[in-house]
């Protein structure tokens, strides 16, 4: 548009100075504003510079990124010279650098020998009114600020806080004449200032173009995208109407291009009917994002497609509300697979429940075997009935699952099977879960009426109602009279012993007397026997002592008063030492008694006094050699009769023992005998023993349920423990 | 002592009453044998005794309890021995409380003879001082 004409001609245009500077800018103005692209801005400005009278001129930019200064045009330039001009931002010395830092024009004088001065002008991205990005944003635009308050130029600082565009920025270095004149140089500045502006434009122009191809490509990025999604998409605006949706959802929002059926139709208008109805009704819900079930019909399968819609509310940049994004997650399946998953978990309880209704079963009949049971339903209807269950209250016919019929024509079954029927009426309508009781039935086995116990238990459903109940019966009768057994066969043995022991006795005291009058003539003769008779003297003398020991043992058997009664351990054992005290004294035996608080057992006193005796005589004989002198030297120790009572408690705290030790320093017991210590005619005194002792003490403790020990070590001594049973 | 211990000694059983009487008098002592109750609280209140010796069991369900408490009532610290086959616990509790010693039939005569000469021995002593 501008042409050399138009320049050549222009100046003589305006006569006044200040008139011929306007269209000298005037004219470089109209040129300027022919470039339609950036890049058509410094060729002609170096043209207008040159116009003015300028020899040469060249631009350099500014690389914002590395901050390295090109040369970007020239005119009369060779490369090499415009290449002199090619710095950095950090060469701080380079005076072109300190141009571009303040922003201000200035005037390089001559840089070489035969060089010229130079004219250097800044070039900045600037503009008087911002761009819409920052009118609609943060309201900062660079080129407003550049335009009204260059912040210097730093790197950093040149990038746009809206719209993020950089600056660009360079300056124009024009070789001045020798003779320039100051109105010259002030043409010169206006004109670079003009294309500067125009350049500024440009620049802005060129962004916003930039900005649209790279909104394009981010529309069809996200269009790719969109349609890509297998799951309907659907962009709606305020009033829901529907601005953007993806292939996927107009298979259910839009009527097919070709052969629209009249179904279809109808489909797309109850989908989009039902659609907005639910944006409406989340919108209405008030929270930000929402979803809701929502079943769609396919317009091409024409099948029912169960959704779950999730919607997000879409924002302008203004951050004002511009409408909803759903995104729509076919859950047929899903929901199919859920529903299913439901019921089979529902299925599995189910079946652990009668697992357990059936282990719960047999673990009771299996407890309760031995007695009869009988298993009724909720209704209170046997159902099931164990073999001793069958003999009192008939036979079951075989049938199928269910309530099992009793038959029988005896009608004292018959008035057993009324008596149960009313029991479990009674039990299974009652809210007890358990239920102990009595039945008197007839009983077949023993031909007789017979109280037995009942023990009932419920066997709920998952429900809480009454599945089944179970109940054993016990005959008393049968348990009592065991016991009763039990206990007369205990008193007879006791009998039974106190009658031989009786019968020991009577012999014994029978036999005392002649005993005593034989042993005293066998005494008396003893000085007038001829030498030769002695040996016969001897045996005559010593088979009496072992016969007179023996009666001397069955006369403890021998009792008056056989009274069981209470039994206080520690005074049968004060009394028999009270007979023994002397004696052991005598011999030289320490006595250690060491009797401790103990409960009361049941027996006989005289048989206790009995034991004790036993034991204390055993003791004292192992301890005295047969001159009845301590046989100390033998051990090398004190002999010494310990005495110990002691209670031992059961874990129950009802019964438990009473324990009486008897211990010896005595020689104690060979190991070939300790086994058989306690059977009749063992002895471990020789002649001197009878070999009943311990036998008649083991019988007596065995009588009362108690227990014995024995424990020796030869030359050491022994210890008997006897443990008999509290009862209380 | 230039005189023989006299002692009484009952039995209700013929040959033991001899055999201890003849043992009595070998070992020195001046015994005197009978053999009912009766007799013996007769010969306890005839004359006094340095020991007596007594069956428990005597005639009619008499004890030699009766006899060594009339000898006490007339000596009543004379030394009483009850011989006995066999002894309840009230009478060896009796004979304790009594101050009574108490030898079990069949009596070892070793020991017999040895708890008399002891007794004798105490009492006399007893007596002396």
């Amino acid at each position: 548009m501008a042409t050399p004409e138009m320049r050549a001609h222009t100046p003589r245009l305006v006569e006044k100075v200040e008139r011929r500077l306007i269209p000298e800018r005037g004219r470089a103005a109209f040129r300027l504003l022919s470039a339609e692209r950036s890049d058509e801005i410094f060729p002609i400005l170096m043209e207008e510079i040159v116009a003015l009278g300028f020899p040469r001129a060249l631009v350099v930019t500014l690389d914002l990124e590395s901050g390295e200064i090109r040369p970007v045009a020239g005119i009369n330039c060779t490369p090499n010279y415009q290449q002199k001009f090619k710095t950095a931002l950090w060469q701080g010395e380079n005076q072109v650098v300190a141009v571009l830092r303040t922003l201000k024009p200035a005037i390089i004088p001559k840089p070489g020998a035969h060089g010229r001065s130079l004219y250097c002008h800044p070039l900045l991205y600037k503009n008087r009114t911002a761009c819409w990005e920052a009118e609609r944003g943060n309201r900062f635009c660079l080129a407003v600020q550049n335009f009204h308050k260059p912040g210097g130029l730093e790197i950093g600082a040149q990038v746009c806080r809206s719209c993020e565009m950089r600056a660009y920025a360079g300056a124009v270095i024009v070789e001045m004449p020798a003779n320039s004149s100051e109105r010259q140089r002030g043409d010169l500045g206006s004109v670079i200032d003009v294309a500067n502006g125009y350049l500024s434009r440009l620049f802005k122009v060129d962004h916003y173009y930039n900005r649209m191809r790279d909104s394009d490509v981010t529309i069809a990025q996200m269009e790719t995208l969109m349609q890509s999604m297998a799951d309907p998409v659907i962009l709606t605006d305020s009033q829901h109407r529907v601005i953007a949706q993806n292939r996927a959802a107009e298979r259910f929002f839009k009527l097919p291009e070709k052969e629209v059926t009249e179904g279809a139709a109808r489909a797309v208008e109850l989908n989009n009917l039902l659609f907005s109805a639910a944006l409406s009704s989340m919108a209405v819900s008030g929270s930000s994002d929402a979803s809701r079930d929502l079943t769609l019909v396919d317009i091409i399968e024409g099948e029912e497609v169960l959704f779950e819609a999730v919607t997000a509310p879409s924002f302008g940049r203004d951050g004002m509300r511009s409408g909803l994004v759903t995104v729509m997650r076919d859950v047929t399946d899903l929901r199919r697979a859920d529903q299913e998953f439901r019921t089979s978990i529902e299925r599995l309880r189910d079946a652990q429940e009668v697992v357990r209704q059936d282990r719960d079963l047999m673990h009771m009949v299996i407890e309760n075997v031995g007695d009869p049971i009988i298993v009724a339903d909720g209704s209170a209807r046997a159902v099931l009935l164990d073999s001793l269950a069958q003999e009192l209250f008939g036979r079951v016919h075989e049938t199928t699952n269910g309530p099992i019929r009793l038959d029988s024509v005896d009608p004292r079954i018959v008035s057993n099977q009324v008596k149960l029927d009313s029991y479990l009426q009674a039990f299974t309508f009652s809210f007890s879960a358990r239920q102990d009781g009595t039945l008197r039935l007839y009983s077949t086995e023993s031909k007789s009426e017979v109280d037995y116990d009942t023990r009932s238990g419920k066997i709920y459903d998952k429900r809480g109602q009454v599945s089944y109940t179970i109940t054993v019966l016990r005959d008393l009768s049968a348990f009592r009279k065991l016991e009763q057994l039990k206990m007369e066969r205990r008193l007879i043995e006791m009998e039974k012993f106190a009658a031989t022991g009786r019968l020991a006795g009577t012999i014994a005291h029978e036999v005392n007397n002649p005993m005593e009058a034989i042993k005293n003539a066998i005494f008396l003769i003893q000085g007038v026997m001829k030498p030769e008779a002695q040996p016969i003297y001897e045996i005559l003398k010593n088979e009496t002592d072992r016969v007179a020991r023996i009666v001397r043992q069955m006369l403890g058997l021998y009792r008056h008063s056989e009274q069981v009664s209470t039994i206080d351990v520690n005074s049968v054992v004060e009394d028999t030492l009270v007979l023994f005290a002397r004696q052991l004294e005598r011999s030289g035996i320490r006595l250690e008694k060491d009797l401790a608080n103990v409960p009361p057992v049941v027996g006989s006193a005289d048989q206790f006094r009995q034991v004790v005796s036993n034991l204390v005589i055993n003791a004292k004989d192992s301890m005295v050699s047969p001159s009845e002198e301590v046989d100390s030297h033998a051990h090398g120790r004190a002999a010494m009769l310990k005495i110990r009572t002691r209670h031992l408690p059961a874990a129950d705290g009802i019964h438990g023992w009473v324990r009486l030790t008897v211990a010896d320093t005595g020689s104690g017991i060979p190991p070939e005998i300790i086994k058989t210590v306690f059977e009749p005619f063992v002895s471990t005194k020789g002649e001197k023993g009878t070999g009943l002792g311990l036998w008649i003490v083991k019988g007596i403790i065995e009588n009362h349920s108690g227990k014995m020990r024995v424990r020796s070590k030869l030359g050491k001594g022994t210890v008997f423990k006897i443990d008999l049973p509290v009862v209380r | 002592m230039s005189e023989k211990p006299s002692i009484l000694v009952v039995d209700d059983e013929a040959a033991v009453l001899f055999t201890y009487r003849m043992i009595l008098e070998q070992q020195g002592y001046a015994a005197t044998a009978v053999e009912t109750c009766k007799q013996a609280v007769n010969e306890v209140h005839r004359q006094n005794f340095d020991l007596l010796l007594c069956d428990l069991s005597l005639e009619e369900k008499r004890t030699g309890f009766e006899v060594f408490d009339a000898a006490r009532a007339r000596t009543p610290n004379v030394p009483c021995v009850l011989l006995t086959g066999y002894a309840s616990k009230e009478a060896v509790d009796r004979a304790d409380r009594e101050g009574i010693a108490v030898l079990f039939k069949p009596i070892d005569i070793e020991e017999f003879l040895s708890t008399i000469a002891t007794i004798l021995k105490d009492h006399h002593h007893g007596k002396a001082n």
